[in-house]
């Protein structure tokens, strides 16, 4: 491989493109392909193989073939509701599992810049908010605040948006009262038990570090369950 | 922000070749049963040895470094390695876990 297609695959991921890195096994070379291009005439015969392998979002050798596929689709959008410090340690834990975590908070003094380096913040309420983001049942929702003006439309939003993943802080008892507002504003109880509440595996910690781990092991489960 | 598994592997294969080493770049192409690590995982080797990343769980490391070492040695451009039960270096490492892989060195020129 050369190094310039490596620095290529850099400049693309940092540029949020989604690609495929392919591979000729006997004589490695090696060209990155988006879908829709054109490719040099040593893969083009394995086009529709590719795009395939891509739109699957796995690797592997082409049947038949020398030709390695591998995918770089973008990492999975979880838009957490509520700067707090539960959020801090999740974003830890995010940038080594491939989750994009944006932080949506009404609360200057809690989403701050300082507070959160090198993270996106909306420092707006969620109805507004939702406006920036670009959402599809890919995304995930993670709400903290239990606050419900801010915690509700957020999670109406992402009901309504088929999120893949939705979970809600708060105790049993906070997530019935959750579940009766959202019935009253038009919700089914079948759509509810979308929400993971109380949110997290049980794990049996306390600490903001430990809530912030059982939450993102169920995103990394619920990601494989729905083959996301 | 949020990192890709071979970021630091490919910012870093950069790195060692700015500063004149030769660097190779190890893949798992294929697997059988259960491997330790997916398809697609990397690994880079310099010319002296140096590693970062991983293609399994440590079963088959140290072959993969020694089999890149030589590739860059011969000047030869890429190779398939197969680490298998029937392998006549099963003795020698054998994946612990039972499962079968392809791994894939090439130099990075």
């Amino acid at each position: 491989m050369k190094l310039e297609i490596i620095r290529e695959t850099l400049k693309n991921k940092s540029l949020k493109k989604e690609f495929a890195l392919i591979t000729n096994l006997i004589n490695g070379e090696s060209e990155i392909f988006f879908p829709g291009n054109d490719l040099s005439e040593m893969f083009s015969k394995y086009s529709e193989e590719i795009e395939k392998i891509f739109n699957l979002n796995k690797n592997g050798i082409i049947e038949n073939s020398e030709i390695f596929v591998q995918t770089y689709k973008n990492p999975i959008k979880v838009i957490i509701v509520g700067a707090v410090d539960i959020s801090k340690y999740l974003i830890e834990f995010a940038k080594n599992l491939n989750f994009e975590i944006i932080i949506v908070d009404p609360r200057g003094y809690f989403a701050s810049k300082k507070r959160f380096p090198d993270t996106k913040i909306i420092n707006k309420w969620p109805n507004e908010a939702f406006y920036e983001i670009e959402a599809n049942s890919s995304t995930a929702l993670v709400t903290l605040t239990h606050d419900p003006k801010i915690d509700d439309p957020a999670l109406q939003y992402a009901l309504k948006n088929k999120f893949f993943y939705i979970g809600a802080l708060g105790s049993k008892k906070t997530h019935e009262k959750r579940c009766s507002r959202l019935i009253e504003a038009g919700f089914k109880e079948i759509e509810l038990e979308k929400i993971n509440g109380p949110i997290g595996i049980k794990l049996g910690g306390k600490s903001p570090s430990e809530i912030a781990l059982s939450i993102i092991s169920q995103l990394v489960y619920e990601k494989y369950k729905n083959k996301i | 922000m949020s990192n890709f598994p071979e970021k630091k592997i490919f910012e870093e294969a950069d790195n060692w070749i700015k500063n004149n080493k030769k660097v190779s770049l190890a893949t798992v192409v294929q697997t059988w049963g259960s491997s330790p690590l997916g398809i697609g995982s990397r690994m880079i080797v310099s010319e002296d040895g140096n590693f970062l990343g991983s293609v399994s769980g440590g079963c088959v490391e140290a072959k993969v470094i020694e089999e890149c070492i030589s590739l860059m040695k011969n000047k030869k451009i890429c190779k398939k390695i197969d680490f298998n039960v029937s392998n006549e270096n099963a003795w020698e490492i054998g994946l612990a876990c039972g499962g079968d892989i392809s791994i894939y060195i090439e130099e990075i020129k």
